[in-house]
């Protein structure tokens, strides 16, 4: 449905974006991860066509973004950062100039204004000035504009962000409610709204995408390694002299005490039990021992900002990617 | 079966037409804007009152000197005309509020669509840049058009009282109309420079004064091909034509590409926004 092929953009000297590569499936719910300034935004406004990019090539439904730009236009409901309302227009009336801009026609434009009204619960206010409107109403009008002419492709420039949880809450029901009927591309930079909403993500940092996976895969992409919390009874100066001879160690950490240790191995039962013995075996008093859960969040940060450490991160294919050249 | 040339050009043209239809989009919406907006039925009334205050004491300028013109050997036949004593006079002062009044209109067409970041669906909708330029130019046009049949009123009401040539009228109200035409042109080009609306009226000012002085060019050239030149691009020449009630060829092309010349810059500005 939407592919973006070796995809650059330049801002003077800055590179905003660096050969983007990705795809997207028909009716697919694809979250677009990134700290802020990694280039989401960017990525999106060349997508629609608000921008050309410096280098690569994006096409939406076959159509190239650059050569058949109307096309694609016709394709896409995009909300951006900021949501395009004009504030002396009622919100039906307004709807209903989007509809007529976005070609829709006359006799489907009535009925597709209805149903965007009744999509996003703006049925009490269709008849106020958008200027009167509260935040959490605006942003609700625009998505309305974006699905106002029953778009192919949605593309969606942080949807929730600025509104309250209550809010927050309503606009991801609403862009549940919206899966299966387009596609759709969210960007965002709030962890739990991909968990709640995506089926796949891509996380880019720095204009590059770091990883692309779907959301199970990448909260298992700790799982080749396993994280145990450690405690002992007995003041250990270094664990890892214990355990160095042990197969599979990846990370010794010191906790707040020389008794709390955080270790990292590879993910066998094996070398998880074999942490254990060789504990238990030099006399240190096991006291507890816990997995630690690897969860998106530390998939994500781990890929954005790096590790603390300098340790090499998988990536979700379970090759070493050298976080420094990313 | 091959179509003749001819029904594939007008084929080619409908479809064209109906590409038109987000000009059209635009057109519609922003002379809504124009309609709907207090500010411009404010300047409606301020031009109204304006010429209730003036154009009376022209007219009755005009009739004291009908009376007694006899007393007065002296007076230039064309005092004697009601075109050029009252209306002509009409027509000098509505040029200057339009000078004013047209940046104040087309300001916002570009700008606050920036600001309000209204423009990323204008680009983002199956419309070019042409088409958006061109809706809101004609809309721009349309709301002058409003003015200046607004200040045509003035000399209909009148033809009640007095005998009127309606051809220079009409002529001469038709060459402002288009004098205006030039100014929303430029302004709008203004408007697409900057997001600021007020920067965009006090460059649109600044245009619509400065392009009276391209004229003066015609005193500081010695050639005499220099000095056509400058009596062409002078918006006063061709103006001058057409307020004496003479259609030239010459003036309505001129003015035509003036405006043809920054609507075309205008859609530039707009379209190079994809490039920055």
């Amino acid at each position: 449905m939407l592919e973006v092929k070796d995809l650059t953009k330049d801002y003077g000297p800055r590179r905003a974006i660096d050969h983007l590569n990705f795809k997207v499936n028909k009716g697919e719910v694809v979250g677009f991860l990134g700290p802020n300034g990694a280039g989401k935004s960017t990525t999106m406004k060349i997508i629609t066509g608000f921008m050309a990019p410096s280098s690569g090539q994006a096409s939406v439904a076959g159509f190239d973004v650059f050569e058949n730009p109307l096309e694609v236009k016709r394709r896409i409901g995009y909300l951006p950062e900021t949501p395009p309302l004009y504030g002396d227009m009622f919100v039906a009336d307004y709807l209903s100039y989007v509809a007529e801009l976005k070609m829709v026609t006359k006799e489907r434009r009535g009925a597709l204004v209805a149903a965007a009204i009744e999509k996003t619960n703006l049925g009490d206010v269709r008849h106020r000035l958008i200027n009167n409107l509260s935040k959490g109403f605006r942003q609700r009008v625009g998505i309305a504009q974006a699905i106002v002419s029953d778009p192919e492709v949605l593309i969606l420039d942080e949807p929730t962000v600025g509104l309250d949880p209550k809010q927050v809450a309503e606009i991801r029901d609403l862009i549940n409610g919206l899966r299966g009927q387009h596609t759709i591309i969210l960007s965002t930079h709030i962890l739990p709204e991909v968990q709640a909403l995506c089926e796949r993500i891509i996380i880019i940092h720095q204009g590059k995408i770091v990883a692309e996976d779907s959301i199970e895969n990448l909260a298992h992409m700790g799982a080749s390694h396993s994280r145990l919390h450690l405690r002992v009874r007995k003041d250990v100066e270094d664990l890892r002299k214990v355990l160095n001879a042990q197969q599979g160690l990846l990370k010794v950490e010191r906790g707040h005490s020389g008794r709390d240790w955080i270790v990292e191995v590879e993910s066998s039962d094996e070398a998880i039990s074999n942490v254990a013995s060789s504990v238990v075996q030099q006399g240190l008093g096991l006291l507890e021992m816990s997995q630690v859960k690897v969860d998106l969040e530390d998939v994500f940060l781990k890929l954005t900002y790096g590790d603390k450490h300098g340790a090499r991160a998988m990536d979700p294919r379970g090759h070493q990617v050298d976080r420094k050249g990313v | 079966m091959e179509r003749e040339p001819w029904i594939r050009g007008v084929i080619k043209l409908i479809g064209k037409e109906s590409r038109m239809s987000g000009a059209i989009t635009i057109f519609k919406k922003e002379l809504k804007g124009f309609y709907n907006n207090p500010t411009f039925y404010l300047i409606c009334g301020f031009i109204a009152t304006l010429f209730s205050y003036v154009y009376p004491i022209s007219v009755k300028r005009f009739s004291g000197l009908l009376e007694s013109f006899m007393m007065q050997p002296g007076i230039p036949k064309q005092q004697l005309n009601i075109h050029y004593s009252v209306f002509v006079q009409q027509l000098s002062y509505l040029n200057l509020i339009l000078i004013l009044v047209v940046p104040a209109i087309t300001m916002k067409l570009f700008s606050e669509e920036k600001k309000l970041h209204s423009f990323e669906l204008l680009m983002t909708s199956p419309v070019t840049s042409l088409q958006i330029v061109l809706g809101k130019y004609l809309a721009a046009v349309t709301a002058i058009f409003g003015l200046v049949f607004l200040a045509f009123s003035y000399p209909l009401a009148t033809s009640t009282m007095a005998t009127v040539n309606w051809a220079p009228l009409i002529i001469s109200f038709f060459g402002i109309f288009l004098v205006g035409g030039v100014y929303a042109s430029m302004n709008l080009f203004c408007s697409s420079l900057t997001e600021h609306s007020l920067i965009a009226f006090v460059m649109s000012v600044l245009f619509n004064i400065a392009i009276w002085f391209i004229g003066m060019g015609v005193e500081v050239v010695d050639s005499e091909w220099a000095r056509k030149l400058f009596e062409h691009l002078s918006l006063s020449t061709h103006l001058g034509n057409m307020v004496e009630g003479t259609i030239r060829t010459s003036a309505i092309v001129f003015l035509c590409s003036v405006i043809g010349f920054f609507v075309f810059l205008a859609e530039r500005v707009i379209e190079s926004n994809r490039w920055r």
